[in-house]
């Protein structure tokens, strides 16, 4: 047994104590990701979130539907100077019902799906900044 | 016609079904094979057989039956079938998708937790399905009939034959490439014979139909019952399409909820390319075939049209094709409700999930299903009197907005929804859009009463979605503790990398 060895000649009276921390928990940002995995309240307000704003959208086109195709019924029985109208021989009413819903309805899908789409691209960019899809 | 063409157009439809059924089969090996074409199918392929699935005997025969019957009155009903469509896109196409599961009482258990609400939707599938199969089956019985002169009961045969020979030999995927085939033999079949019919009627010097004023404007001369009639479809039919059994199997084939959505824009393109034709057939049909309206056989214009406007050869072969079209719209809608029978049933047989690993099993389960599905209703349309092709799949429809629309757009845009609410919206919505018609055929009441009975969509809807949402509200304590994780499966797009597991 020998004695500890002697303090430093420069021993300046001032020692700088440090710890490598290891049982400590390391200070980790969390992500959105990790929210939504465990249900915390932060997740839940970004799902609530997502689906209101596609639940807006939906609504939106079936607000239009009934606003548009929804009228017609009514807009025929009180107006029947629309039914009496004539574009290239046929009546009026035969148009709308046999040839220009469907355009109609094509391009209503065709504008719900693009803001579908930018509510998901919106969300993914909200949850996972690093690995979302580039604008498509 | 002679018969000759009309059973070569209906063999070759026949043999070509089969032949492409058998092409699906080297590639059918698993049970996910089986039930969903493994999630693989493009938006192309998916979008031309759920087109090809979804235009009936109703479609491609009846539509133009009635505006020759009825005018412009009867434009609603394509118009109703295709917004169905937009409907399902809005509200369901996506969130179904992205719920994983295999068929609607699937969704139901994912969503509720709760075997009970599973059971009654299974119930549900079979019995929707069997109402839409019986008029598939006669429509194909008496189409044969006015073709080549055969038996009625050969064309239903047959045709049940076919399907079930193509379900139980490859599934799902040879079901994909067949109903995709005969969207375009049915866009086809109405297409090119619209041609000539216009060659001949500007030779004829583009005469005018005859017919009184009230065929040519919507509502002439009538006002409330009439009214109430087009609402009660249109609410029948925009509600009804995300619902019928045989059209939301199809959204699982997708591979992600993306494509869910693209498929079924471009099912709206196919649909309205499609119902823009039967119109200018019923029109026709009014100048050229006035007559079949007082005969009572309205729904046979589109096969008429083309011996009688065309003659000879050509009128031969265009009316031939136009028969393989018909023979098609029966086989492929067949097909797709025997398929989403035979997956209920069959998943029942094999019964619980856990019996999925051992796929032998389950795909014996879902030949047996397809099989025991179809005998009951072609039994039905074979001892039954004919039920009009129109009024059966309407009462469908009804049916299918009534229970499952409301559980679907409630189980997927409110986490209210209990798993009682949801059993007693489809029973109280069911019986309601049940026994309406089965009373006006039984009783037959008039006046209003009649009336509100003939159509019930527009109010066995609303009961159906009340008492959903009332009795969840009761019920509050029990909504399930995994709806929290249901709405993130749901509704998360695919390219975020989430716990999708409930």
């Amino acid at each position: 047994m020998t004695a500890p060895d002697p303090p430093p000649r420069t021993y300046s009276g001032r020692v700088r104590v440090t710890s490598p921390l290891t049982t400590a928990p390391a200070h980790v940002r969390r992500s959105v990701r990790q929210e939504i995995d465990e249900s915390t309240g932060i997740g839940e307000i970004y799902m609530r979130s997502l689906i209101r704003s596609q639940l807006r959208a939906a609504l939106m086109v079936a607000l239009t539907l009934v606003m548009s195709i929804g009228a017609l019924p009514l807009v025929f029985l009180a107006f029947d100077a629309v039914t009496e109208v004539h574009v290239l021989g046929v009546p009026v009413p035969w148009l709308i019902l046999g040839v220009a819903v469907y355009p109609g309805l094509f391009g209503l899908g065709w504008v719900y799906i693009r803001q579908a789409e930018r509510a998901e691209r919106d969300f993914a960019r909200i949850i996972a900044p690093d690995d979302a899809a580039p604008e498509a | 016609m002679s018969p000759t063409y009309g059973i070569v157009a209906v063999a070759l439809v026949a043999l070509a079904t089969l032949a492409i059924g058998a092409f699906g089969l080297r590639v059918s090996r698993t049970t996910s094979d089986f039930y969903v074409a493994s999630r693989s199918v493009s938006p192309l392929w998916n979008s031309s057989a759920i087109g090809g699935e979804y235009l009936s005997a109703a479609s491609f025969l009846g539509v133009a039956g009635l505006v020759l019957a009825y005018g412009a009155d009867m434009l609603w009903y394509p118009i109703g079938w295709t917004t169905g469509y937009l409907m399902l896109l809005v509200f369901v196409a996506a969130p179904l998708r992205r719920s994983g599961a295999y068929t609607i009482p699937d969704f139901a258990q994912v969503r509720l937790q709760s075997l009970r609400v599973r059971q009654v939707a299974s119930i549900l599938v079979v019995a929707i399905g069997w109402l839409y199969l019986m008029p598939q089956f006669q429509g194909a019985g008496l189409t044969l009939r006015t073709v080549t002169g055969a038996p009625t009961w050969v064309g239903t045969v047959l045709v049940a034959v076919i399907v079930v020979i193509n379900v139980v030999s490859g599934g799902m995927r040879s079901i994909t490439f067949v109903q995709a085939f005969q969207y375009w033999l049915k866009l086809t079949a109405l297409l090119i014979p619209v041609f000539f019919l216009a060659l001949a009627w500007t030779r004829d010097g583009r005469p005018r139909p005859v017919a009184p004023e009230a065929w040519f404007s919507p509502f002439g001369g009538t006002d409330g019952p009439d009214l109430y009639l087009t609402y009660s479809v249109m609410v029948a039919t925009f509600l009804g399409t995300m619902g019928l059994p045989h059209v939301v199997v199809r959204f699982y084939t997708n591979p992600d909820g993306r494509a869910a959505r693209r498929t079924t824009l471009l099912v709206l393109a196919l649909l309205g390319t499609f119902y823009l034709l039967p119109t200018i057939y019923g029109v026709l049909g009014r100048i050229y075939a006035g007559d079949l309206v007082a005969a009572g056989r309205a729904d046979t214009v589109v096969l008429e049209l083309p011996g009688r406007m065309l003659g000879g050869g050509a009128g031969e072969l265009l009316a031939a094709l136009v028969t393989a079209g018909a023979f098609a719209a029966f086989l492929s809608t067949s097909s797709g409700l025997t398929m989403s029978i035979a997956g209920v049933v069959g998943q029942g047989l094999a019964g619980t999930p856990a019996t999925r690993r051992h796929p032998i099993s389950t795909i014996t389960a879902l030949r047996f299903g397809a099989t025991g599905g179809v005998m009951v209703p072609l039994a039905l349309a074979l001892s039954a009197e004919r039920i009009s092709v129109a009024n059966s799949v309407t009462f469908a429809f009804a049916l299918a907005a009534s229970t499952f629309c409301p559980l679907l757009v409630l189980g997927i845009w409110w986490r209210g929804l209990t798993a009682a609410g949801a059993v007693a919206g489809m029973i109280g919505g069911g019986i309601c859009a049940g026994v309406a018609p089965v009373l006006t055929i039984a009783w037959g009441p008039g006046g209003w009463l009649g009336l509100l009975m003939s159509q019930p969509a527009a109010w066995s809807v609303p009961v159906g979605f009340g008492l959903m949402t009332v009795v969840s509200l009761l019920t509050r304590s029990t909504v399930p503790g995994t709806v929290a994780r249901a709405m993130v499966a749901l509704h998360t797009p695919e390219l975020v990398d989430v716990d999708r597991r409930t």
